[in-house]
């Protein structure tokens, strides 16, 4: 069976990452940061060393893929999931050649979120 | 050997092999009579077949093939329709293959009058209007991805020496959200795994096309194997399947011909894969020489030499000869598939006998067991799915007045769980009625009144396995032929399986057969009785115990336990085993060791003297003088050279 893990949640939408918070937390993993944008995000990873990042794409300041970009740079092994909307396919693409495990489409689907990220830790 | 008879082999085997592929294609065929992927096949099937008759001097076989060709070639051409008559022609065509091919497998020679039959298919041809048929080459409708020829110099001269070449096709599920992200995962996936030759659609441009039929094809350049590859892939998020070829790159040509039928030639060996016949004699007798070997090994294990060198060998021996094992287990294992893939004919036919409408859906063909299994299985297989519609599924009026829809399923599948194999056959019909099975047992006194009373549902079922209780009076055209539930569950326990049964009146029935799988060597726990060692089998024994005197319970004047709230009955393995002394004499120790060991849902605890150690050992079947021994499955030979009998747990229990 898979480990529970602790996991950074990054999206600019406070009611997204609380949602994605609740799905998490009945899977039985722990929410150890929430970053509002990629900047934000690559700090916290750095402080927090999650074993998992669900990215958001479109956000203020830096967004998922650039993020997603970054956090390879710091660390090559980094687990992240992309949380992507309609239309946002092209990004995906990209956010997975930039190293993305795994993407998620909204609205959530809690089997999906499952599956991802078990795949992903795997 | 003489060479012709090498010949001879190879075309029973290959036959074989056409007369199964035309078997499952004609059923395709009638499902989906535009599919001219399956027409493809067919008619590719009857033409190899005749050149292998032809070649072998098969005139009869030959003119019958070619008949069938000539039949399946119009039908490409649209010049006949596929419809109920033709599709019976066409599986009566492959019924007079068989028996030929039978019949030259039995004497040699071919003498079966088939005139009758070429005259209706020849009648059939001709009534095809009279259109020259096009000189089209024909080519399969599902291509792989082609390599130019400087395609295929670029990965010669790239490719590592343990490198190979793969096509891959992958297809993802219908309700795939964002398909091309996906496949840039697949992508990635793959180019983790190896080099990306080339793709459709190209790599570089998925995310501007469209998936085409939600194919992605791609070839790799890899070191790793089909099964990591795929199981790589399949890894990924709505993969529906994961097809995987090995290419073989065509031979360097001298003169470097670079024209683009040397690329199309490549096609055509995708379909190749380097395979080797090899007779199962040969295997069994390989698997008898490592049984040998592990024998001896263990005898040397006894010896315990004290010297360093021989603590160092011991252990390299005792990995080579479970590495050696393992691989001829390995080779001898076959998927079920060529045992269930006679049942989709055998379902159809019967149905149609009986005016009963049957979806029949297999699973798991690719799931593995050892070929001596396989080719047991296939009867009690064939009886039980007969029985399933014969018994099982009803007509289509009375399923439709029951409120169940017209037509019938019967599912068949397998899988792997543990070391064990399941094949399980399950149908939706009337199920078994156990009244009548108890009325039987009765009046063949199989059971008494009184022992009647004291089961339940599922005993009363269970019923149905003794001898004379399934066979129908008036012997029907399907089944009850006189072979009963009694001789499926005898072969299913020769080959060490159990079997199961659930039924539920006008729900259905379900048959569950689990098998081990390996039969010759095994793992067990060497326990000492009245001074002798015997074997017990680690997959029949759910745990060991020692217990106090105190802690033994009487239920109904015998010995039970109570282990995590469960009651356990006690069997004293003395007198299971009816050695001459007094039975009973546990119950003065101090401690007394217990073996837990199931038989399906039931489990005893199994008295013994003394657990002594965990080996591998070699199942010896006892010689036909010592034939069913109660209680005694087999023999083995335990390190000091001295022979221990291996406990039935399952006749025990």
């Amino acid at each position: 069976m898979i480990n529970l893990s602790n996991i950074l949640v990054v999206d600019d939408a406070a009611f997204m990452r609380l949602n994605l918070k609740n799905i998490l937390g009945e899977f039985g993993h722990e929410v150890v940061g929430e970053a509002e944008n990629g900047k934000q995000a690559v700090e916290k990873y750095r402080d927090l060393e999650p074993d998992l990042v669900t990215l958001d794409i479109t956000m203020p300041e830096m967004d998922g893929i650039e993020a997603a970009a970054k956090l390879k740079e710091i660390d090559k092994d980094v687990k992240m999931i992309m949380c992507s909307a309609m239309g946002q396919q092209a990004m995906v693409i990209k956010a997975i050649e930039a190293g993305a495990k795994d993407f998620i489409v909204k609205p959530f689907n809690k089997d999906r979120i499952k599956e991802a990220i078990e795949k992903a830790l795997a | 050997m003489s060479d012709n008879d090498q010949y001879l082999d190879m075309f029973f085997a290959e036959a074989r092999d056409y007369i199964q592929m035309l078997n499952d294609n004609i059923l395709q065929l009638e499902e989906n009579p535009e599919n001219k992927e399956v027409i493809n096949s067919l008619f590719r099937a009857a033409h190899s077949l005749k050149g292998m008759s032809a070649t072998m001097g098969f005139n009869t076989l030959t003119e019958l093939t070619h008949k069938l060709e000539n039949m399946m070639d119009k039908i490409r051409n649209g010049e006949i329709v596929v419809d109920t008559e033709i599709i019976d022609l066409l599986f009566a065509g492959i019924d007079h293959i068989e028996n030929i091919v039978a019949q030259i497998k039995e004497n040699g020679n071919e003498d079966i009058d088939i005139d009758g039959f070429l005259k209706q298919l020849e009648k059939q041809i001709s009534v095809a209007k009279n259109r020259k048929p096009e000189e089209k080459e024909e080519k399969p409708a599902e291509l792989g991805l082609e390599l130019s020829s400087e395609e295929i110099e670029n990965i010669r001269e790239n490719k590592k020496e343990l490198d190979t070449v793969y096509q891959i096709k992958v297809l993802l599920a219908d309700e795939t959200e964002f398909k091309q992200a996906r496949a840039s995962m697949i992508f990635k996936s793959a180019s983790e795994l190896g080099y990306i030759v080339k793709s459709e659609p190209k790599k570089e441009e998925i995310a501007e096309v469209e998936l085409e039929n939600n194919k992605i094809k791609i070839i790799l350049v890899s070191s790793q194997t089909e099964e990591d590859i795929q199981a790589e892939i399949m890894n990924i998020t709505d993969i529906k399947e994961v097809k995987i070829e090995e290419i073989k790159l065509p031979e360097k040509e001298e003169g470097d011909k670079k024209d683009s039928g040397e690329s199309k030639n490549m096609t055509n060996s995708f379909e190749v894969s380097s395979t080797v016949r090899v007779d199962i004699n040969k295997l069994d007798k390989l698997m008898n020489m490592i049984g040998e070997l592990l024998i001896n090994k263990t005898r040397l294990q006894a010896l315990n030499i004290k010297s360093d060198g021989f603590k160092e060998v011991l252990p390299q021996l005792d990995r080579v000869t479970m590495d050696l094992h393992h691989t001829v287990m390995q080779i001898r294992m076959e998927p079920v598939g060529v045992m269930f893939n006679r049942f989709p004919r055998m379902i159809r036919d019967l149905a149609k006998e009986e005016g009963k409408e049957i979806d029949f859906i297999m699973k798991g063909k690719e799931t593995e067991l050892d070929r001596s299994i396989i080719d047991e299985l296939g009867d009690p297989m064939t009886h039980l799915l007969r029985n399933a519609v014969d018994h099982g599924i009803e007509k289509p009026a009375e399923r439709e007045e029951k409120g169940k829809d017209s037509e019938g399923t019967i599912n068949l599948s397998a899988y792997q769980k543990g070391s064990e194999i399941i094949i399980e056959v399950k149908d939706d019909g009337s199920g078994i009625n156990i009244d009548k099975v108890v009325q039987k047992a009765l009046t063949k006194e199989v059971v008494s009144k009184n022992e009647i009373e004291e089961m339940d549902r599922h005993e009363k079922l269970q019923l149905l396995f003794e001898p004379g209780i399934s066979t129908k009076e008036e012997v029907s055209d399907v089944s009850g032929r006189g072979v009963g539930m009694d001789v499926v569950k005898r072969t299913i326990a020769s080959l060490d399986g159990e079997i199961f049964i659930e039924s539920k009146a006008d729900k259905g029935t379900k048959f569950r057969i689990s098998l081990p799988l390996t039969l010759a060597i095994q793992e067990a726990l060497m326990v000492k009785i009245n001074d002798e060692i015997f074997a017990i089998p680690l997959n029949a024994i759910s745990e060991t115990l020692k217990i106090k005197t105190e802690e033994i319970k009487q239920v109904k004047g015998s010995d039970v336990i109570v282990l995590r709230e469960k009651t356990i009955p006690l069997i004293d393995s003395r007198e299971s085993l009816n050695l001459d002394i007094d039975y009973g004499q546990y119950k003065d120790k101090k401690e007394i060791p217990i073996v837990i060991v199931k038989s399906g849902a039931k489990e005893i605890g199994l008295i013994v003297d003394e657990l002594l150690y965990q080996q591998e050992i070699v199942i010896k079947s006892l010689s036909n003088y010592l034939n069913n021994v109660p209680n005694i499955s087999g023999a083995t030979i335990i390190g000091d050279g001295e022979v221990a009998l291996i406990l039935d747990v399952r006749d025990i229990a």
